[in-house]
């Protein structure tokens, strides 16, 4: 099945449309509800099997000239491992209002992280992601600096690292410990987080 | 911390930090584990630490302008990722390149590629507390750099490549040049096949350590020399071919275990592969322009602008408003030396990128490092992070 086949089922199934500023390749526009069904469909459904998500891009059209629509868009570059050569892509318009897309975490490992670097530089929430936290910018940062409107030299004062304790207990809670008595530096205050030191 | 475990029995854990500036995290990485005794029982990321903004500077010049800030992606191999780029938006434009540009690139991406893999394996062995074969390895890398400071001026950020072409043609010399560095490719694997192969030491440490199945990697988007470790025959110079890498002769490595001493051999196995390409390369590197003609796309000639009236506008034109790219969305991926890299370009059609993403290499495969550390030691979690190859520059953009 070419991408073009491919295409025209995902038309049908799911209402895709074209994007046709991939003059290049096949990307298919669909809408967050049915963003799910159509990369399960993508992954089990095809005769290529997309097993591998190979990208995941935010998109800011805010000073695109004469875009109408959302303002934001999240683009998935999908492969095929079982059939070199087989490649296609997903878009989903996100409005300003919602800003809502769902995860698809669970279905591709890697998109985690990728999902974790979208919400980070964009904004962009993630529903049913189990860790959204910021993946590249520091835990104080404030605001997405891949937004068109973030001044490029704008500078904030970031004093701290990832306070990681929490997330590694959340961590061994997923592998099946139980965690009964806390570490006393799981839970800084404010002045020592502050500080960017933490003391026992 | 003192947790239960699934049999409900009573363990004590020390949460222990690594990183972010640790002699054996090349870059800035940091993990925070929860060790029971020497065991890691649970190990989380963070990333960022190496966190330029790639992504919102180039945003802010022209399209020419991004080529040196890929030199700062994966600064072992600096040329690959410019011709990456480049390789990006000449698609965009449906540019058909010179034929002695297309050998030439073939040549320093083979080159680059044993360049880098020469830092991995000789980096990886270091941390395991050999110090001989980082010399072994080191020295013929030495030599390609001494290429490359002939051919670029610049021995680590290069900036070699154009779109459209290349910054100059091969100097006088070049060819002998490359295969001396060949001659002693070929000697120093000799020496690291001899002195890694049967190294009881180096096997203990690596075979069986960090093991991932071929599912698992897919899942996390594994690509490169890291994926074909676990036995997947995937190379995007073979499956999606450019530069005519089909009509060389050459395999496909891959490996068997999926653990860090595949990782390793598939490694040293590659440079084998290079090394016959670029010897390949080398017979059909015949004279040409290495630059496409049109002042729209490659800059003019330097002397042009001093004699011909067209030279010079086209000059001052795609120097003060930049290479006016075909508007529309296009992603491209090039077989780079530790995977996929790949860019998601979206144009507007003006002389500025209106957006550009870098998939790197890198980032998926440290997304699944705590699946490779967690129930090993403490040690091999070194073992696995230098067989991984993780570069800071591009992890982090």
């Amino acid at each position: 099945m070419s991408a073009e086949n491919i295409f025209s089922t995902l038309e049908e199934k799911f209402g895709a449309k074209r994007e046709t500023l991939d003059k290049w390749g096949v990307t298919a526009v669909v809408s967050g509800a049915y963003l799910r069904n159509v990369v399960q469909f993508l992954k089990d459904s095809t005769e290529e099997k997309f097993d591998m998500l190979v990208d995941i891009a935010g998109i800011d059209y805010l000073t695109y000239p004469n875009h109408e629509g959302p303002r934001f868009a999240v683009s998935y570059a999908f492969k095929s491992i079982k059939t070199p050569g087989a490649r296609i892509r997903l878009k989903v318009l996100v409005g300003e209002d919602s800003l809502k897309v769902p995860t698809i975490s669970d279905l591709y490992a890697n998109a985690n992280w990728y999902e974790r670097e979208v919400y980070d530089q964009f904004g962009i929430v993630f529903e049913g992601h189990p860790d959204l936290r910021r993946l590249l910018n520091h835990v104080e940062f404030v605001g997405h600096p891949l937004r068109k409107d973030y001044p490029a030299q704008k500078r904030q004062w970031l004093s701290t690292n990832d306070y990681l304790l929490p997330e590694l207990e959340k961590r061994l809670e997923t592998l099946g410990y139980k965690v009964i008595q806390r570490s006393k530096e799981v839970e800084p205050n404010d002045d020592e987080f502050l500080e960017g030191s933490v003391k026992a | 911390m003192i947790v239960l475990d699934k049999n409900g029995e009573k363990l004590n854990l020390m949460p222990l930090n690594v990183g972010p500036s640790h002699p054996a995290t090349h870059g800035c990485l940091r993990f925070m584990a929860a060790m029971d005794g020497e065991t890691i029982v649970a190990s989380v990321e963070e990333i960022g630490y190496l966190h330029r903004g790639f992504e919102k500077m180039v945003e802010r010049g022209t399209w020419q302008q991004v080529v040196p800030y890929t030199d700062r992606l994966n600064y072992c191999s600096a040329i690959m990722n410019n011709i990456a780029y480049c390789r990006a938006v000449e698609t965009m434009f449906g540019i058909e390149l010179p034929e002695r540009t297309k050998v030439l690139r073939v040549i320093v991406n083979e080159l680059s590629r044993i360049n880098d893999h020469f830092v991995c394996v000789a980096a990886a062995f270091q941390d395991l507390g050999g110090t001989t074969p980082f010399m072994y390895a080191f020295n013929p890398r030495e030599e390609i750099m001494c290429i490359w400071e002939k051919l670029t001026g610049a021995r680590l950020t290069n900036s070699f490549a154009r779109i459209g072409g290349l910054y100059r043609d091969s100097y006088e010399g070049f060819e002998s040049d490359v295969l001396a560095a060949l001659d002693s490719t070929e000697k120093a694997l000799k020496d690291l096949h001899a002195c890694l192969d049967r190294n009881r030491i180096f096997l203990d440490r690596t075979v069986g350590i960090g093991k991932i199945s071929a599912e698992k990697a897919i899942s996390y988007g594994w690509t490169g020399p890291c994926l074909r470790a676990c036995g997947v025959a995937s190379d995007l110079r073979k499956d999606e071919p450019y530069y005519d890498y089909e009509t060389y002769d050459w395999e496909v490595v891959v490996g068997t275990q999926g653990d860090c001493n595949d990782r390793l051999q598939v490694r040293l196995a590659e440079i084998e592969e290079s090394v016959k390409i670029v010897r390949q390369a080398l017979k059909r590197l015949a004279p040409g322009p290495v630059d496409i003609v049109d002042p729209r796309i490659r800059v003019p000639a330097h002397k042009l602008a001093y004699q011909d009236m067209e030279g010079l506008i086209g000059r001052f034109k795609s120097v003060y408003e930049g290479i006016r790219v075909p508007e529309g969305e296009y992603y491209s991926g090039s077989e780079c030396a530790n995977g996929e890299l790949g860019f998601t370009i979206i144009s507007d059609g003006s002389g500025h990128p209106y957006r550009i993403k870098v998939r790197p290499p890198c980032l998926t495969q440290f997304a699944a490092f705590h699946d490779l550390v967690e129930g090993g030691q403490l040690a091999d979690s070194m073992a696995v992070l230098s067989g991984l190859n993780i570069i800071a520059g591009e992890l982090d953009r």
